[in-house]
């Protein structure tokens, strides 16, 4: 049976919930224009929420976003849609898009929901938690992190036994397995791609040893382990639980590296991993951290003083391409490398090692529009034909691209990003009227 | 259709079979927490000691302890004299 079409109009659809999308939808709405958010993720926020702290000032990256977002959730002419996804995007006469929105169940009324996690407690099925990238589990009922928003919970029903365990947890019976997906037909004057960007997947560099040896892991789930939400009671081996003292990052994983077809530099690698290192001295001060870097790349304001922090603090920076890792049977890791200074090939080992995975662009933002054609640049990231005069303007008039989808940038530069794409859809919107 | 709120799970019960292999993980890891707990009743272990004790690898000992840890069933003890592997206990 064909479900039913719920049809609502917008001034702005924004496509991606990530800080850029969330920045330029609360731009726009600050302005009196109504608009749409569609997130296919369970909570908005993207990547940053899931940040420790940011670089060159280390400030919490939850104290500054969570209140962005809920500024961004709780604003009257911000509509959210989450878990949903923009099928395709149709250009109506010269001004007015169409868009084909669907919206999967989450099987509980997001009103209700207080977000007290008795449907969690309650629930015996155990699976790997995506949000803490699979260093421990999540339940099927549950409530995606603990600064998601909305704060609400969720079934996943891939994994549910359908054992009722949590509606009978349930204080305010908000749980509803009844709940089926939605389809929308959206009409809006303009469209905001903030589709953001992919993280490198380290399996493509098989000779790193990602996926086979546990103390391999990427900056996310080091990310992690740092958080104050952390997986783990402090930063430990995924191994054995061992607390890491000796902890090597290799720099550039899947970046100006042309044989995994990536040959950009992904701009915020170098600071992060420089972030990290000093975060690990803060929690484990009697650990050696060791950076084998390229090139460090300390461009921005603040960046390079945030680097030589680092170096007085005694991060150990080796210029040096690391060709293999192999582990040893305790569990450490070997790093055979080229240090670049001297010319020779060189061994050391270390406890753990964290990959410096880059940015690649998330291509699903050009498989939108089934009619007009959203161009890439060559690196597949949305074109900006207009880059110095009109950064947001893409190759279809009034669709504007905000944040990492154009290419790789940090958390400012994306914010930044965002008021361009904000300030040109409303100079759009307003010739418009 | 009317709805008995609360109990809805029935309704999707009828149109959507559960796999086997959803309720083989339900399995698996009920019976992996007992086994951890039983241990931890007895004395707070490292997870190397535990990994022993249970003739399991100590990557899924750490991941089962770190989950058992974030559900509330286990608490972080004191860390051993070399400084490397904290201990785990049942949570009081």
């Amino acid at each position: 049976m064909q479900s039913q079409i719920i049809k609502e109009s917008f001034d702005t659809l924004v496509v991606g919930g990530g800080i850029a999308g969330g920045e330029a939808a609360l731009n726009l709405a600050n302005n009196g224009y109504k608009v749409l958010i569609v997130e296919k993720d369970l909570s908005i926020g993207g990547k940053m929420i899931l940040l420790s702290k940011v670089f060159p000032t280390l400030d919490c990256a939850a104290c500054i976003t969570t209140p962005k977002v809920s500024e961004i959730s709780r604003h009257p002419n911000i509509t959210i849609f989450t878990k949903s996804e923009v099928k395709n995007i149709d250009k109506i006469g010269a001004k007015d898009f169409v868009a084909n929105v669907t919206k999967q169940p989450r099987y509980v009324h997001v009103d209700d929901c207080t977000g007290c996690q008795l449907c969690e407690e309650a629930c015996p099925v155990s699976v790997t938690d995506q949000y803490q990238f699979d260093l421990v589990g999540r339940k099927a009922a549950f409530i995606p992190f603990s600064i998601a928003s909305p704060k609400v919970a969720a079934i996943d029903i891939e994994n549910c036994t359908l054992c009722g365990a949590c509606e009978r947890a349930c204080p305010t019976n908000c749980i509803d397995f009844t709940q089926e997906e939605e389809n929308y037909e959206i009409q809006v004057k303009s469209v905001v791609v903030a589709t953001g960007f992919k993280l490198f997947d380290p399996l493509m560099i098989p000779r790193y040893g990602f996926g086979l040896y546990k103390n391999v892991i990427t900056s996310m789930q080091m990310e992690r382990q740092l958080a104050p939400t952390r997986p783990f009671n402090t930063v430990l081996r995924p191994s054995d639980g061992k607390m890491p003292d000796n902890i090597a990052y290799v720099l550039c994983t899947g970046s100006r590296d042309l044989s995994v077809g990536n040959p950009i530099c992904s701009q915020i690698c170098c600071m992060y991993s420089i972030k990290q290192a000093q975060l690990i001295m803060g929690s484990l001060p009697m650990a050696d951290v060791t950076l084998y870097y390229l090139n460090i790349r300390a461009f921005g304001k603040g960046f390079n003083e945030f680097y030589d922090q680092a170096k007085g603090m005694g991060v150990d920076f080796t210029k040096g391409k690391v060709a293999k890792i192999t582990e040893k049977e305790n569990g450490n890791l070997i790093l055979r490398y080229e240090d670049i200074e001297t010319g020779k090939v060189s061994e050391s080992e270390h406890d753990m090692v964290i990959l410096s995975v880059g940015v690649l662009p998330n291509q699903d933002a050009n498989k939108l529009f089934s009619k007009e054609d959203l161009k890439e640049d060559r690196f597949h990231f949305v074109n900006q034909p207009d880059i110095l005069a009109s950064p947001a303007k893409t190759s279809i008039e009034g669709v504007f691209v905000a944040g990492t989808a154009t290419g790789p940038m940090d958390i400012p530069d994306s914010i930044l990003s965002a008021g361009a794409a904000a300030s040109e859809t409303i100079s759009y919107l307003s010739r418009k009227k | 259709m009317e709805v008995e709120k609360g109990k809805t799970a029935k309704y999707l019960k009828e149109k959507r079979k559960v796999p086997a292999s959803v309720l083989e993980n339900l399995k698996e890891f009920t019976k992996i927490k007992k086994t951890i707990l039983t241990a931890l009743k007895e004395s707070e272990m490292t997870i190397p000691e535990l990994s022993k004790k249970l003739d399991m690898s100590t990557p899924d000992v750490t991941y089962y302890v770190m989950t058992l840890q974030k559900y509330g069933f286990i608490a972080t003890g004191e860390i051993d004299d070399m400084d490397e592997y904290f201990n785990y206990k049942i949570k009081e």
